[in-house]
């Protein structure tokens, strides 16, 4: 686990309500370095475990998971397999949708816009600009997050995440060569509403 | 910058004031104008002082005394016109802001084929026996249909002077360039042929000596033209027009790969002229064929890849201009393309006929206006058949000072590509699909296990695609001020819709995409274009062109209205939202381009000097902060200048050439891959003139 870099000091954001918890019932916090290796390619199927995370620990997890991420591809646990190669078992009723807008100012979930993964396709759709990133081919080859994209999740136990990437290359370099920074290392920011039941990210 | 500027016309005028004022002129290029004659703006000659569409035409003297060896480097001296070559190296022209595909191209009225990729490589067509460079702006499908989009260009290449003459010339370039021309040619009342031979070779050059490519690899081509040409009586013509040409490139791919890339191209134009007095006949039956092929090998000598592209092009057609009487002419005519394909990744063997006819009502109304008024009706089977209607007119306010305007309809049918592809990627595993055989390939991957999920159903691939279309507006002002000085300007705008792009139609279980093609964009490209000429005595002329360009997508603009656009400045600071003012435009397409020329002829000592300047400003290659769109905070490739500087010097029949190309060296090798740096040349040409 020693590619995860977890920046549990960043920032706190403190919630009214709380008065029971020492910690905060929203918490905000920054992961990088994220691996998320793919065998395969290169004329290959894609292949090769997904990298499981949990958002209430925010630690790479090996069973109890709410994302998952294998190259570019993020799925969500719940909903049904694409079936495409290693794809974990989804045994929890994660969902996601894509908020276009800022990060800072998206306030609450809307829980009627969640879709799950299933044979139609991933929650978060594949496809440079379908979903989270675009792809400059030829002569660039990178892999860019959109600005404004903003996933939004619904945790394996119906608590909420929203994420923003920040960067799919090691370290996050201000301004990536597919040349020379390696990729498939997510750095992205989230906000995570820990008390069941609140859709609100504040 | 400007300083360079002042250094280089402060440098021209005192090292050539020594000969001025020592003849008198006998060219005059401004009173000249009155005499040039074209064809392509209307299908019968026309003169371009008078014409309503928006013409100009390039000259062969201006060609010549340039020494420009290829064709790309004519087109990028003219104001407006740019090239922009591809990833696969091939010179295309953008015109009006619209892209390469959208500009049709001929050789002597008759199209070229073999767009493998999109782009028809300019410089395929070499320069030495071209008499002129016919170029017409805007919409002109009402006469030749397909591909006639953004406007139309039209070489048409020396006709046989009386007598036997033959023109050798020979030149060498910076890179190991070599140009070689010999033309043949004899003329009496009733026949005539001409002979033209070109070779043409390069070692190329590397502006990234970092990596084992080459930027431009080593070539060599040949073209072979004959022209045949028989009066059979008063009424009766018959002409042959035929061209060859063959290439051979380098193909490197890396230490461990390498091959070749050959290309071949026929030309073949039968032409029946039968004159009487109120109306002339063209029968003209036109073949063509492409070919192309690409391999590499490994170090053991083994094939790692191969394709190969080839296609024909059978023309029937006939044309009749009718004179109803002095002021009023008709031309009608009727034909057949007939559209053959055989290339790699396609499954079947694509072929097309389509019948065309078309009308033209040319009307002088009186002395002051003239109208034109024209359509193509183009039948397709595989897509919607096409009507492409053209209004023209010009107002000549009095002598010196006129008023044009022309709207047309342009259209892009869908090529051979869009409609059978059957691509799959052998390093990455992805797929394109062509639209028409879209439910065959997905079905036959489906059976193959490969498709994991359906994103456009099948139904949605039942209209058939649309081809790309554009209505195009000119509104032309042309002022001639007295003998010395003249101005130009056109105010253009081009809308266009249903552009034909790529999307994801399915997902696959190797995780990668199917792609395939649908109609999607909606484009408008507007702006205004100026030119002005100044004869400073009779040695000394000034020219300056001046294109202002506007191109934007619309879907995108409202994007950008809506606020549904977000950036930030560098990956890891806080995310904004755009406006519409953030909006650049289209890829590609600089705001402002521009031309300047200066040109000195001394007819006592048969010199002459031209300078010429080209300035591109700031463009956009790619969006580069991930919002899919090219906003003002991407990175822009940077504005640059050009300089090009000649001198000839004439001995009897002799003409002794040298000059700099890109003086003042400027490179990009990041983002211009048509820029070698600074390129030194000398030319050699003999005439040999026997009058019979």
């Amino acid at each position: 686990m020693k590619y995860l870099n977890l920046l549990l000091t960043a920032f706190l954001i403190y919630s009214c309500n709380s008065d029971s918890e020492n910690l905060p019932a929203v918490y905000y916090e920054t992961v990088t370095n994220l691996h998320a290796p793919l065998e395969g390619g290169q004329g290959q199927d894609n292949s090769g475990p997904f990298t499981k995370f949990d958002f209430e620990s925010g630690l790479v997890t090996e069973n109890e998971w709410d994302i998952a991420f294998r190259g570019t591809s993020i799925i969500v646990n719940g909903g049904s397999s694409l079936n495409i190669n290693s794809e974990p078992e989804r045994n929890g009723n994660a969902g996601a949708y894509i908020h276009n807008g800022l990060f800072t100012e998206l306030e609450s979930v809307d829980n009627d816009l969640f879709l799950q993964d299933s044979e139609e396709g991933y929650a978060i759709q594949t496809g440079s600009g379908n979903g989270w990133y675009t792809y400059t081919s030829a002569p660039n080859y990178l892999i860019n997050p959109i600005p404004g994209r903003v996933l939004v999740f619904r945790t394996r136990d119906n608590k909420y995440a929203k994420v923003e990437i920040i960067s799919y290359y090691f370290d996050a370099p201000e301004n990536p060569d597919s040349a020379i920074n390696e990729s498939r290392y997510y750095t992205f920011n989230y906000v995570y509403q820990s008390e069941l039941g609140n859709t609100s990210f504040n | 910058m400007k300083s360079i500027l002042n250094f280089l016309i402060f440098f021209v005028f005192t090292s050539l004031s020594g000969i001025l004022h020592a003849n008198k002129s006998i060219n005059d290029s401004i009173n000249n104008e009155l005499k040039e004659i074209l064809i392509t703006a209307t299908k019968t000659e026309r003169k371009l002082s008078s014409i309503p569409v928006n013409a100009s035409i390039i000259k062969k003297i201006d060609i010549q005394k340039t020494n420009a060896t290829k064709l790309s480097d004519i087109i990028n001296e003219e104001a407006g016109l740019i090239t922009i070559s591809d990833f696969g190296g091939s010179e295309g022209i953008q015109m009006q802001g619209l892209d390469s595909q959208y500009t049709l191209i001929l050789i002597d009225n008759q199209p070229l084929i073999g767009r493998s990729a999109g782009t028809l490589d300019l410089d395929r067509i070499s320069v030495g026996n071209i008499k002129q460079i016919e170029i017409v702006r805007g919409a002109s499908s009402s006469l030749y249909g397909n591909e006639a989009l953004a406007g139309v260009i039209n070489i048409i290449t020396d006709d046989a002077k009386m007598g036997f003459n033959g023109t050798f010339s020979s030149s060498y370039e910076t890179h190991n360039s070599f140009d070689n021309n010999i033309i043949f040619d004899y003329r009496n009342e009733n026949f005539s042929s001409s002979v033209y031979l070109n070779t043409y070779s390069s070692d190329g050059y590397d502006l990234n000596l970092n990596d084992e490519l080459n930027t431009v690899n080593k070539f060599n081509n040949k073209t072979l033209q004959l022209k045949l040409e028989h009066r059979l009586n008063e009424n009766l013509n018959l002409k042959l027009n035929s061209r060859y040409f063959t290439q051979s490139i380098d193909n490197i791919a890396s230490n461990y790969l390498s091959g070749e890339t050959y290309t071949s191209e026929d030309n073949i134009n039968l032409i029946v002229s039968h004159k009487s007095k109120k109306i002339n006949t063209d029968l003209e039956m036109y073949f063509t064929s492409f070919y192309t092929d690409e391999f590499l090998n490994d170090q053991e000598g083994n094939q790692f890849s191969e394709s190969f592209y080839d296609q024909i092009l059978l023309k029937p057609e006939i044309k009749s201009v009718y004179s109803i009487n002095n002021n009023e002419e008709i031309v009608f005519g009727l034909g057949m393309k007939h559209e053959l394909l055989e290339r790699t990744y396609f499954d079947i063997r694509a072929e097309q006929n389509s019948p065309f006819v078309y009308f033209q009502y040319d009307f002088q109304i009186d002395e002051k206006i003239n109208l034109i008024l024209g359509g193509r009706y183009d039948n397709f089977k595989e897509y919607k058949s096409q009507f492409s209607p053209k209004f023209a007119g010009i107002y000549k306010i009095d002598e010196n000072k006129s008023v044009k305007i022309s709207l047309g309809y342009g259209f892009k049918a869908p090529d051979f590509r869009q409609l059978y592809f059957n691509f799959s990627n052998s390093t990455i595993g992805y797929s394109v699909i062509g639209y028409n055989v879209y439910e065959n390939v997905i079905n036959q991957l489906i059976q193959e296990g490969m498709i994991s999920s359906i994103i456009v159903p099948v139904e949605e691939f039942i209209n058939p695609l649309k081809p790309e279309s554009s209505f195009s507006l000119n509104i032309g002002y042309k002022h001639k001020h007295n003998n010395k000085i003249n101005f130009k300007s056109n105010l253009f705008t081009n809308i266009t819709q249903d552009l034909i792009d790529t999307r994801v139609v399915a997902n696959k279980t190797n995780g990668q995409n199917v792609f395939s093609y649908y109609n999607l964009n909606r484009v408008i490209t507007t702006g205004l274009e100026l030119e002005t000429n100044y004869k400073y005595d009779n040695y000394l002329k000034f020219s300056l062109g001046y294109q202002l360009l506007y191109a934007y997508d619309l879907d995108a603009i409202n994007a950008f209205k809506n606020g549904e656009i977000y950036a930030r400045i560098t990956q890891n600071s806080p995310t904004f939202q755009l406006k519409r003012s953030d909006y650049f435009g289209l890829f590609n397409r600089s705001r402002h381009m521009g031309t300047f020329k200066i040109n000195y002829f001394n007819s006592k000592h048969k010199l002459d000097s031209r300078l010429r300047i080209r300035y591109r400003s700031k463009y956009g290659l790619f969006d580069t902060n991930g919002n899919n769109y090219l906003d003002k905070y991407d990175n822009f490739v940077k504005g640059y200048f050009i300089t090009n500087l000649s001198f000839n010097k004439s001995v009897n029949n002799m003409m002794i050439s040298t000059g700099i190309e890109n003086l003042f060296n400027y490179k990009d090798p990041d983002n211009i891959t048509n820029l070698s740096g600074r390129l030194f040349y000398l030319k050699l040409l003999l005439k040999i003139n026997n009058k019979l």
